[in-house]
């Protein structure tokens, strides 16, 4: 069985007396290990699946199973004990905790899943020296750069070793280089085997990742599965930008 | 989430806006200084007039008070010979539920000692009237039964007495000295102890009054005779009852008869359990002397006692209310607050609950937050109720002003905390319902 399947998944939302569907009957499944985009224009309801997939929102109708749990009509609770458990996010506009320094960060969500001071200390860590940062533990994310603060959002959403990243247009606030390097970081988690999917209205990242998902009003336009081998880089970076 | 991250969390937002804290807390220490400060002066009152009730002879003793006769005995009234002797003696021998009685003369004399004067209440009294009101002798001997068969010209002072009629020579023990009571020599015999209520007697050796000490003594006998219960024991003289009665009483009628009339009369109740006994018995034995004239009453400490309990309950009621009113202004500004900085950090609020945050966890952490508002508040505000405490100490001429209890300590802060925490409530509420998409929007 896929990782995530759905099945014909509405999602309606109110204004006023209008129904607006944002959703309008998406059946979808991704296997683990799966490196895909989800893409199209703004208004075309990928933010939506996005949230559905990532247990944020409950779909209207349809049905929605996610590592074998199906969360179509999950409790408040449930769906953040899945989002604690299974769902690692990455933002635009990163979301750390400006309070915090980098080291706090990474452990927040260890803290809800009432992980033990020490192992946090140590998964911590390890997440940490997954994107480099071991340099910047006791920094805040206003001492840090957009590259570096992505980076530090990629270690808190993997620290939970969850089932599936959510990186939503995660080199939207970036540089290109500080992008692509980012963008070589998701490739090497999902090359170590993490189920990855990127959110994005940039056909240029869209295109170079393995799966693609076309969103147009609420539907699948296209889903293209792109011969790219896994191995090769997904452009060449100098060894100075990833150090970012 | 445990409560230690949320205690944290709750740390952390409040260091980094210290300036707003304070003012957040400030309504949560004003009103629990003020809280404090009311408890301290009412359990000072409190103690103050028990202590009053007390030292004149606490609960136990009964006064025997004139009373208008009812009407049944109106026209009867003129047989009934009025508060005299015989009613002691009556009591002493028919009352056994009686165990003191102590009938008293009082004037108001002129003391002299030389150039010295001073005008005091001066008291003619039996062996019984030292017991009675729980005074004792320091140096001397007390007037004793002699003293009243030989009409002796015999004194027994208070100790501030003696320090107003020889303000040269303190800590002077003048006895076998002559005084003069209206004109009339008198030899002092006896000296009484200084009396003070224990809480200032703690203090005084504890060497916490040295400063008030050298003030009171200023202004001694000013100030301090509205406020000190003891400031009339100290100024006690005591003279035979019989020395009294010929000295100053035996021709003050208009007709120049002797007035036989006493001014006080008290008994003691031996037994409190029998003390509505006590009283009947005592009603009995003066229903003969007084020949069936129902011109006399008893006041009983009964009703001190419980206006002591009624006043300090009512001015509880008052001060806590008012501290009340400002502690519940404080816990406004607390969800005032705790709202603006909510809404402030509606993103960070979207951000933990993607991360895997519970409702509930969101509330817990807001609770705390405002929970530790009201802790620290209180601590300051117990800081704030001492020095409140001291200064209303130093400023009160009143020996037993504002004193802290432990419990009351406990209460102020309980309230603090307990204001912190409720006044998270709707703000922890309103955290905790946030749609997670629509808070990682915001801003």
């Amino acid at each position: 069985m896929a990782l995530v399947e759905i099945n014909d998944i509405r999602k309606i939302y109110r204004v006023g007396d209008q129904e607006i569907a944002a959703l309008d009957g998406v059946t979808l499944s991704i296997e683990a290990g799966e490196f895909l985009a989800i893409i199209g224009p703004s208004g075309s309801g990928k933010s939506t699946l996005m949230h559905l997939l990532g247990c944020l929102d409950s779909p209207t109708s349809g049905r929605l199973v996610i590592d074998g749990v199906d969360v179509s009509r999950a409790s408040n609770n449930e769906l953040s004990a899945m989002r604690n458990a299974k769902i690692g996010f990455v933002f635009q506009s990163f979301n750390l905790l400006p309070k915090f320094d980098v080291f706090r960060n990474v452990e927040l969500p260890m803290v809800y899943a009432g992980v033990s001071a020490k192992v946090r200390r140590e998964r911590a860590m390890e997440a940490i020296e997954r994107v480099g940062l071991m340099n910047r533990l006791h920094n805040t994310p206003l001492q840090l750069s957009g590259g570096q603060c992505q980076r530090v959002a990629i270690a808190r959403a993997i620290v939970n070793n969850p089932k599936i990243v959510f990186a939503d247009e995660p080199t939207g606030n970036l540089d290109s280089h500080t992008g692509e390097a980012i963008l070589n970081l998701f490739r090497e988690l999902a090359e170590s085997g993490r189920t990855i999917v990127i959110v994005t209205h940039d056909n240029t990242i869209a295109a170079r990742l393995p799966r693609r998902i076309e969103m147009c009003d609420g539907r699948i336009r296209d889903d293209v599965e792109v011969p790219v081998s896994k191995t090769t880089p997904l452009v060449a970076v100098p060894k100075e930008v990833t150090a970012l | 989430m445990n409560f230690w991250f949320g205690l944290l969390i709750g740390l952390k937002e409040i260091s980094s806006h210290k300036f707003r804290s304070f003012l957040t807390m400030l309504g949560v220490i004003l009103g629990v200084s003020s809280l404090l400060s009311m408890f301290a002066l009412t359990e000072g009152l409190s103690r103050g007039m028990k202590e009053m009730l007390y030292s004149s002879g606490g609960m136990e003793r009964v006064e025997v008070v004139p009373k208008e006769p009812s009407e049944r005995c109106k026209d009867l009234a003129f047989l009934s010979p009025g508060r005299t002797m015989e009613d002691a003696n009556a009591l002493r021998k028919g009352a056994p539920l009686v165990d003191l009685v102590s009938p008293e003369l009082s004037m108001s004399m002129v003391v002299t000692r030389s150039n010295k004067t001073l005008s005091t209440g001066v008291s003619g009294g039996e062996p019984e009237f030292l017991k009675m009101g729980r005074l004792k002798i320091e140096f001397g001997r007390p007037i004793t039964q002699a003293d009243l068969d030989s009409v002796s010209r015999v004194v027994v002072v208070g100790p501030s007495v003696v320090s107003e009629l020889w303000p040269e020579s303190p800590g002077y023990i003048p006895l076998g000295e002559a005084i003069r009571l209206n004109g009339i020599p008198y030899r002092i015999v006896g000296v009484l102890q200084y009396e003070e209520i224990s809480f200032s007697k703690r203090r005084r050796e504890a060497g916490l009054d040295a400063a008030r000490a050298a003030q009171q003594l200023k202004r001694r006998g000013k100030a301090d005779k509205a406020f000190d219960p003891l400031w009339q024991k100290n100024r006690a003289v005591l003279i035979p009852i019989t020395t009294m009665f010929y000295d100053y009483r035996s021709a003050s009628n208009p007709d120049f008869s002797p007035n036989r009339q006493l001014d006080r009369l008290y008994l003691r109740v031996a037994d409190m359990a029998l003390f509505e006994e006590t009283i009947s018995q005592a009603r009995t034995v003066l229903d003969r002397t007084r020949r069936g004239i129902d011109d006399f009453g008893f006041d009983t400490r009964e009703e001190w006692a419980d206006a002591i309990e009624r006043n300090v309950k009512n001015s509880r009621t008052t001060g806590g209310l008012i501290a009340g009113i400002s502690l519940l202004v404080g816990g406004i500004g607390i969800t005032n607050i705790m709202l603006a900085s909510i809404t402030e950090r509606i993103r960070e609020i979207g951000v933990r609950r993607a991360i895997g945050a519970r409702q509930r966890d969101i509330f817990i952490q807001i609770v705390v937050e405002s929970g530790v508002i009201g802790f620290i508040g209180g601590i300051f505000g117990l800081v704030v109720a001492l020095g409140l405490v001291r200064i209303l100490v130093m400023l009160s001429p009143a020996q037993n002003t504002a004193v802290i209890t432990f419990p009351a300590v406990l209460i102020s802060f309980g309230f603090a905390v307990g204001i912190g925490v409720i006044s998270g409530l709707y703000p922890a509420w309103k955290a905790s319902t946030l749609d997670p998409i629509e808070a990682l929007r915001y801003g």
